[in-house]
């Protein structure tokens, strides 16, 4: 089954130049175009979650680890937080759920994805109150993006971020302490030990069946919420699915170690949702396997991502949802070709071999521990490496993500790493992951060009030293 | 105003205003090892009972500079001062660290640590922060024992039950000794400055605990209590303030507005001394306890807890202790205290609980102009007061 690639998307991210874009400067971004099939399916999901209600749908709302391949075998509709606010900022649409949030008390400082969707949360309750029908007020809707149906229950399941856990705390508060609810908990795979590693050692060996045997618990948890047996040859079913999805991606991913790249991290952005929240069925194994075919299509036709490819960088951080736009053209404006970064590359599913579909819930455990910001620092050092190896990676594009310290966190360390074991350069710029507030495009622009002339003068040393 | 033996109190202010000098004094007389550990929930027991000296790191008054290029600038006070401190060589007297919080800021500055002074080993067993689920006490009781063996690796003794249950006594009994402090204060038979409190129990987190249980008996000793509360000023609650201590100015300052600080939460007050160790049973299920325990007593934003709320818990201690207005005092970038505030202001909100927010600064005070916020506030209670005085 092949993809129609070609059909017409409806409330695609925004993928236009910003007004900070030059205009004068021409757009050197060539992206996938398999990937706004992506947008569709992404459309089509979120119109189907707004009326999970009106079909009688139980719905829950979770953040943090994809657990929805169980929610889809318990036959729920499914609301992911983060990507809830990221989908707000993407279309520029964040601003009535932030403001929402700020009326009731968050602070701007406060992650945005969580103000973002706690804001979501104070409308959906308003509307619940004043419908009685679980959707905000049909006025407010167009605006205000805030069409979530509220939820009957609550999961959190949330790994590396403390904030994450709080968060949904607090929604379950503004919710009034009415819903249940359930909390996975996800320990830090710190890593301090001789033994330790990406994948390896006794903590990683112990720490999954520890999580393994809360998913059961969150499984019974589920059952009582729906008074139905848990359908477990469906959740083998669905991670059958997300496995080859999975590995249909992660070979994608592994062709853009080609110079040029036929594939930017941009591309891998837009593939987010359908790996992180879709639905698990053959739909999305045909999206990965579209992407895979466009890039091998390219490398035979020698087609780039980005005109003139002179530098490979690797993005740091989570992403800039109101900027997606406008850094892929931005930087390939500077003939850079984003390859890889650790939100894109070090997540989602991206263990593929873990996932045995006759236990299920191990591999689930195992993904959910390797989410990017659930690593210590000695880890987080061996995947950067490791990267950089893989894409032949020439800098490193560091997010100073204002409100999202669990990004954040390593970074100064990283680069130090990155320079002093592969003398590779970076820089840092600031922004957000959805506040467009925080974004400061002269850090950019200053550190990109700084990045790309040190670049410049390394490549000439070499030269002249050969 | 009552007045603490200063005698008896200089040694804890010294302690308190320079925690890394009482520690080296401590390592050259007792030839022992120091170990720091972070807050807010490390059972500072089971370090005791290695004969190690458990310290509790904290916020330096130092200006931030080398740390500046180690954590960014919207990190906590508290995370940013331990980057600096490790940079700048003030965490040198530490032998091992050691750290059990959740915290996603605190981890990052861990992080730093353990790039920075690599040769300090720093053991992280990450205690369940999600309180009442079914498996949250064994999962507690688990790591409890897991930070045993990191202890034990770290100082080279092992920690024996008995040895435990001792250490578990002589920090109850510096809690409680603390705790009567606390309620002389609320029955308005001590007054004494806010800043003062916070040297108690500063030092208690620093010093070695026998002998800062025999300094505090001896201030006791020597203290003459008022019979009752003075009438004229303003009764506060003080809350928030995770980790680290509020300035001590930031204290004055209050005190200067003709308020009286009755009761607070603040981890460097009642959060910390609430909640003793149970003595009896298997003393290593009773640090899990401990730990569980706290969080019913005095509700922690850091925690997620279904059946215990920070706002029902202020609610029901203001009406122990008189407070006419709560002060929450939060430190910049404390995303716990960001996410739960709304919370506590809706519900101060709706029973009429005046209710002020100040946020604090590593870097300093506007102190104008937060006197003139208070002043405000003051001036918004007196009035209050009034009108419940008029007939109706």
């Amino acid at each position: 089954m092949s993809l129609d690639t070609n059909q017409s998307t409806k409330q695609s991210l925004d993928l236009s130049p910003t007004r900070l874009v030059t205009p004068e400067a021409p757009d050197k971004s060539n992206r996938l175009s398999s990937t706004r099939m992506g947008g569709k399916m992404v459309a089509d999901y979120w119109d189907n979650i707004f009326t999970a209600r009106e079909r009688g749908q139980s719905v829950v709302w979770y953040n943090g680890s994809a657990l929805n391949p169980i929610f889809q075998a318990a036959g729920l509709a499914w609301c992911h937080g983060e990507a809830f606010s990221a989908r707000l900022a993407a279309m520029h649409m964040e601003e009535p759920a932030q403001a929402a949030g700020a009326e009731y008390g968050y602070n701007a400082e406060l992650c945005s994805y969580s103000r973002t969707h706690l804001g979501c949360a104070v409308l959906t309750q308003k509307g619940t109150l004043e419908k009685q029908d679980g959707i905000v007020g049909m006025a407010d809707q167009e605006e205000l993006a805030a069409k979530l149906p509220s939820p009957d229950f609550f999961v959190n399941a949330y790994a590396g971020c403390s904030t994450g856990q709080q968060w949904d705390a607090m929604t379950y508060r503004v919710f009034g302490k009415e819903l249940p609810m359930m909390n996975v908990s996800l320990p830090m795979i710190f890593g301090t030990k001789p033994d330790a590693g990406y994948l390896r050692g006794k903590e990683w060996e112990t720490t999954p069946l520890y999580v393994e045997k809360q998913l059961h618990k969150l499984i019974e948890f589920i059952e009582d919420q729906t008074k139905r047996p848990f359908d477990w040859d469906a959740l083998s079913e669905n991670m059958s699915y997300i496995k080859r999805a999975s590995e249909l991606r992660i070979e994608a991913m592994q062709l853009c170690a080609a110079a040029p790249t036929p594939a930017t991290y941009w591309d891998w952005v837009a593939s987010i949702a359908p790996i992180n929240f879709l639905p698990a069925n053959q739909m999305l194994v045909d999206y990965f396997q579209a992407v895979k075919d466009e890039i091998e299509q390219r490398i035979r036709e020698k087609v780039s991502a980005v005109q003139n490819e002179r530098y490979r960088v690797y993005f740091d951080g989570i992403m800039n949802w109101n900027k997606l736009g406008y850094l892929t053209r931005k930087f390939a404006e500077h003939d850079v070709a984003v390859v890889a970064g650790r939100y894109t590359h070090d997540s989602f599913w991206q263990e593929p071999d873990l996932i045995d579909v006759d236990r299920p819930l191990l591999g689930m455990a195992q993904h959910y521990l390797i989410c990017p910001i659930n690593h210590g620092m000695k880890i987080m050092e061996e995947l950067l490496l490791k990267r950089c190896d893989e894409y032949g990676i020439d800098g490193i594009a560091f997010h100073s993500t204002r409100t999202c310290r669990a990004m954040t966190n390593p970074q100064q360390m990283l680069a130090r790493t990155a320079e002093r074991e592969r003398g590779i350069k970076s820089f840092s710029f600031e922004g957000d992951v959805a506040d467009a507030a925080f974004y400061k495009d002269e850090t950019l622009e200053s550190g990109l060009v700084a990045m790309l002339e040190s670049i410049d003068q390394q490549r000439a040393k070499t030269a002249q030293l050969v | 105003m009552n007045t603490l033996d200063p005698t008896t109190f200089a040694p804890l202010e010294r302690a308190a205003q320079d925690p890394v000098a009482y520690a080296t004094e401590w390592k050259e007389r007792t030839g022992g090892l120091v170990i720091g550990s972070f807050p807010m929930n490390f059972p500072s027991e089971l370090v005791h009972a290695t004969g190690a000296l458990p310290v509790i790191v904290q916020e330096s008054r130092t200006t931030i500079t080398e740390g500046r290029s180690l954590l960014p600038e919207f990190y906590c006070s508290y995370t940013r001062s331990l980057a600096d401190q490790a940079a700048t060589g003030e965490l040198e007297v530490f032998d091992a660290f050691v750290l059990v919080d959740h915290c996603v800021q605190l981890l990052g500055a861990a992080d730093v640590i353990q790039r920075v002074i690599p040769d300090k080993p720093l053991h992280f067993t990450q205690f369940i922060s999600s309180m009442d689920d079914a498996w949250s006490r064994g999962a507690v009781e688990e790591k409890v024992q897991a930070m045993r063996a990191e202890v034990e690796e770290s100082t080279g003794v092992t920690v024996t039950d008995e040895s435990l249950t001792a250490s578990i006594r002589v920090f109850n009994e510096n809690r409680r000794l603390l705790r009567e402090f606390f309620d002389l204060r609320r029955t308005g038979r001590l007054h004494i400055p806010a800043s003062a409190l916070q040297v108690l129990v500063k030092s208690s987190m620093v010093m070695d605990i026998t002998e800062h249980t025999a300094l505090l008996q001896q201030l006791l000793d020597r203290l003459d209590t008022l019979s009752s509360a003075p009438e004229h000023l303003v009764r506060l609650h003080l809350s928030g303030h995770f980790c680290a201590p509020p300035r001590p100015e930031l204290l004055n300052l209050l005190e200067e507005c003709d308020v009286v600080i009755v009761n607070d939460d603040l981890y460097h007050g009642s959060r910390y001394i609430s909640t003793d160790v149970p003595k009896d049973g298997d003393p290593f299920a009773a640090l899990a306890s401990w730990y569980l325990d706290r969080n019913v007593n005095v509700p922690c934003a850091t925690r997620v807890q279904l059946d215990v709320d920070w706002q029902s818990y202020l609610v029901d201690t203001l009406a122990d202790s008189g407070a006419e207005g709560v002060v929450t005092l939060q430190a910049k970038f404390c995303e716990p205290l960001m996410l739960y505030y709304p919370e506590l202001r809706r519900t101060l909100g709706e029973r009429d609980i005046p209710e002020l927010l100040i946020e604090t600064e590593h870097e300093g005070l506007a102190a104008e102009s937060i006197r003139t916020t208070i002043e405000t506030f003051v001036e918004r209670i007196r009035r209050q007061r009034s009108k419940q005085l008029l007939p109706a």
